[in-house]
């Protein structure tokens, strides 16, 4: 499975950088220790570092869009292909309604996705996924797995909302004292491209240096709230960060409020506006 | 309650909008209406002025209870600040509950320039509710 997908991306690269239909290919390789990593691809003899499976579990998106800005001055933005799973091109109809990168400025090389490994088995969040096929693609690679999609019962949420709030607060207090404000997070999250984040921000600062749980947990959950109604759930932030915290919890919990007050879903149609950019005069909001 | 507590104060921030709730707070002192000294009141331009990070930071920096009052929805001074606010915070309150900060210390309301009344109203209703709930002693700087 694995294989015919890194084959179908090769072939495709090849394909592009030799027509000159793109500039870059944005993929992932193997590094020296066996590690995946992020790949850059300029030439058509080097599309071979090109390797897909199902450990690639970067969030690619983050770079196409450091490409865009870098390149701002250009005359024409160049054109770049991009390998991308269901739910980083979610992320990228976000980034399209965002006005961060055009659609015609990316070739999307659509993966038909078996799930992310963890360990052993797959991933829970993509044993969740309910699109194995991109939203939208230039081209697809792999054949649609046909798994069976775990309803998602929100059960992890559920697990702290049954708690009181006391719990909750030692729940946190003691994810976000692990916290070394490193800001994988936030580097690795599509979502997150504030030109000064309000972490680092001087003048106010909002967020002191101090290395304290306030300060972590402020950041956090700060991080979060910007992200209502954006995140596309692609988990990219756990995998990030090194101190193993469930940050995507925060996420999620937004995730389900928004659906149940808005019944909206982060990453679909980008002509729908996200919820916290719109609003109903006549709603009934609980308050 | 805790006998601890028996003589909590609570302190609470009051994020005003400045064209309604404010001046009804201002209408509330002139009509001599009594209402809990407990509020501080922090005046904005708009109801959808106030971000998320400022309640939040009123948290992190020792307020025990957080209101935020805008005009009634449909009388935004500015077209629709309100009806903004209403999403943003209607969303908050789940979420501040989820991470341990209960949903009863944050509330968010309309009060009109003419309602004096119901701002003393408001502000002894939450005041009362945050001293049920008692002080706020998690995430905060310097304990």
């Amino acid at each position: 499975m694995s294989q015919e997908i890194q084959e179908g991306i090769r072939v495709r690269a090849r394909e592009l950088l030799s027509v000159g239909e793109v500039s870059c290919i944005i993929g992932h390789e193997r590094s020296a220790k066996g590690r995946v990593r992020p790949a850059f691809v300029y030439d058509e003899a080097d599309a071979g570092r090109l390797v897909w499976d199902q450990t690639c579990h970067h969030n690619l998106m983050v770079y196409l869009r450091d490409r865009v800005l870098l390149s701002r001055r250009q005359d024409a933005p160049p054109r770049m292909a991009v390998v991308a799973r269901p739910c980083d091109v979610r992320a990228l109809n976000v980034l399209i309604h965002e006005g961060q990168v055009t659609r015609e400025q990316v070739f999307v090389i659509g993966v038909a996705c078996p799930g992310m490994l963890d360990g052993e088995g797959i991933q829970e969040h993509c044993q969740r996924c309910k699109e194995r096929v991109p939203v939208f693609y230039d081209a697809l690679v792999g054949e649609p797995p046909r798994g069976k999609v775990q309803d998602d019962t929100w059960a992890d949420v559920a697990e702290l909302e049954s708690m009181t709030p006391g719990e909750r607060l030692a729940f946190w207090t003691q994810e976000f004292e692990r916290c070394i404000r490193c800001y994988a997070c936030r580097q690795a999250c599509p979502g997150c491209y504030c030109f000064e984040c309000l972490a680092e921000q001087v003048d106010p600062p909002w967020v002191s240096i101090a290395h304290g749980i306030p300060e972590k947990a402020f950041f956090h959950v700060m991080r979060a709230y910007h992200l209502a109604g954006r995140c596309v759930e692609c988990h990219a932030c756990d995998q990030a960060c090194p101190m193993h915290i469930p940050l995507s919890l925060l996420n999620r919990k937004i995730a389900k409020e928004v659906e149940a007050l808005f019944g909206y879903v982060a990453g679909g149609d980008p002509e729908i506006p996200p919820p916290l950019a719109t609003f109903r005069k006549d709603e009934d909001l609980p308050l | 309650m805790d006998p601890m507590n028996e003589n909590f104060e609570p302190k609470i921030v009051g994020f005003l909008c400045n064209w309604c709730s404010y001046a009804g707070a201002d209408m509330t002192g002139t009509s001599r209406i009594p209402y809990p000294p407990n509020i501080r009141i922090i005046r904005v331009p708009c109801s959808g002025r106030v971000d998320p990070l400022y309640v939040l930071k009123a948290f992190q920096e020792g307020a025990d209870g957080v209101l935020v009052a805008g005009c009634h929805p449909g009388d935004c001074h500015y077209g629709d600040g309100n009806y903004h606010a209403r999403r943003r915070y209607a969303l908050m309150h789940s979420f501040l509950d989820f991470v341990g900060i209960e949903a009863g210390r944050l509330r968010i309301d309309w009060v009109s320039a003419a309602e004096g009344h119901r701002f003393a109203q408001v502000v002894a209703e939450l005041t009362e509710q945050v001293r049920e709930l008692g002080p706020w002693t998690g995430l905060q700087n310097g304990g």
